[in-house]
């Protein structure tokens, strides 16, 4: 899969500056991808814009060839299907982690049978088994985030956006996490990665590319 | 004294079918019009406007309402005037500010935040509203028991479209003004008291399911 963010030019609305000002980038599969900035750069608009959650104001998202925007809404939900986005503050659904993590792969029409195996699979990988049939919203932020981030590889996706994933985990948790992400590249998985400041990844996962942002704009 | 009662339970329960019904038909375009409105930035004239049709008086609804079912109003073909077909169609129309109001507010924290996520993990349009809704579902409860608790405390629109026909189009309001005005208050303290506990324990339920929303 390959995502070409093509003069991406983003702002909200009130606002006088751009978030984004002339953004080009390719986010293909098999690759990690560090977005680095400051608090403010334009890192989460441009993780939302890839992830098909935000249409720029000017510029274009290609997405296998075909502009996302022109598509038709099965072709737009297809795409996003492949597609994984992890806010930076953890958003859970009402219900236990179990359920949370089993709403993405019920929305793709698997049966129950599946939608637990799979589920198992991943809380496994990531040591959710114990917090289960805990209600989501009872858990710790950095459990949250684990839980999102869980529910976001749930699916297998040919794309993993995550915003500031590591920023609520312990340094165990953080290598867990890395692992499972180092795991999807091997399997062709691309990973796209906002971290503010230096950008600091654990190092289990070596970026192959690292995009800085400085005030909306790529810093070359 | 046993038709009496045997009168005021088929005045209570027509009442709550009708105002169920009412409630349910005005829920059923309100909620979405709730969740459509919570997605938009720049909605305050808008809101204003909602916000401002809650109190409109039951009695110039009614009236709008009669010279569009009367026989030579322009909708007086559906010969819906006098049945309880009108109050509910009434009804309907009366909460639906308050609906879309309250449910809004309880949508509007949550909606873009909850519908992205949704996006985000595969969802299609559909989809996310439901997950937008499931996720409000106490607010969204709670704004259609108030919405219920308008419809059968209102007076005017089922008086003027409704006329007040007994064992027909009567309820608990039409009746109890007709009792005060016969002199029989027995009846109407009965009907008032029934009326009152309704209003109570729908009161009681949009408390609990605030209280639900806040955890």
């Amino acid at each position: 899969m390959v995502i070409e963010l093509r003069g991406i030019w983003h702002k909200y609305p009130g606002m006088a500056a751009w978030a984004l000002e002339n953004i080009s980038a390719e986010l293909t599969s098999g690759r990690v991808i560090l977005v680095s900035g400051h608090n403010g750069s334009g890192k989460t608009t441009l993780l939302k814009i890839a992830a098909l959650l935000y249409r720029p104001l000017r510029g274009d998202v290609i997405v296998d060839g075909q502009s996302f925007w022109e598509m038709s809404e099965a072709e737009k939900i297809a795409a996003r299907r492949k597609i994984t986005y992890v806010h930076e503050k953890p958003i859970l659904i009402r219900g236990s982690v179990l359920e949370n993590i089993a709403y993405p792969l019920r929305i793709r029409g698997l049966d129950s049978r599946n939608v637990a195996e799979r589920a198992e699979i991943i809380m496994k990988e990531l040591e959710l088994m114990e917090l289960a049939d805990k209600n989501a919203k009872e858990l710790s932020t950095g459990q949250s985030q684990l839980v999102a981030i869980a529910r976001a590889l749930a699916v297998e996706p040919e794309l993993i956006l995550l915003d500031e994933p590591f920023a609520h985990l312990d340094s165990e948790r953080s290598r867990l996490v890395a692992a499972a992400l180092q795991e999807r590249r091997r399997n062709g998985a691309g990973i796209v990665i906002a971290s503010h400041g230096g950008g600091e990844l654990p190092d289990e996962l070596e970026p192959d590319e690292v995009i800085v942002l400085e005030e909306g704009r790529i810093r070359r | 004294m046993s038709q009496v009662f045997s009168e005021i339970l088929d005045v209570s329960l027509r009442s709550i079918y009708v105002s169920g019904f009412a409630t349910l038909l005005s829920a059923s375009w309100s909620i979405p019009a709730a969740y459509l409105l919570s997605l938009r930035r720049r909605v305050v004239v808008l809101e204003a406007l909602i916000e401002s049709l809650v109190g409109m008086p039951t009695v110039l609804l009614g009236l709008l309402l009669f010279l569009l079912l009367s026989s030579s109003g322009p909708l007086g073909f559906l010969k819906l005037l006098y049945t309880p077909q009108a109050i509910i169609i009434g009804q309907a129309i009366l909460i639906t500010p308050l609906i879309i109001s309250t449910c809004y507010r309880a949508l509007r924290g949550i909606a873009t935040s909850y519908l992205e996520l949704a996006l985000s993990l595969g969802a299609g349009r559909s989809q996310a509203m439901m997950l937008v809704l499931r996720e409000s579902a106490p607010g969204v409860a709670a704004s259609t028991i108030m919405g219920f608790s308008r419809a059968v405390g209102e007076l005017g629109i089922a008086m003027m479209v409704g006329g007040n026909i007994r064992g027909f189009t009567r309820v608990m309001t039409t009746a109890i003004a007709l009792d005060v005005a016969r002199g029989e208050f027995e009846s109407a303290i009965i009907l008032g008291i029934i009326l009152l506990v309704l209003m109570i324990m729908t009161a009681i339920s949009v408390k609990i399911l605030m209280g639900v929303r806040a955890q």
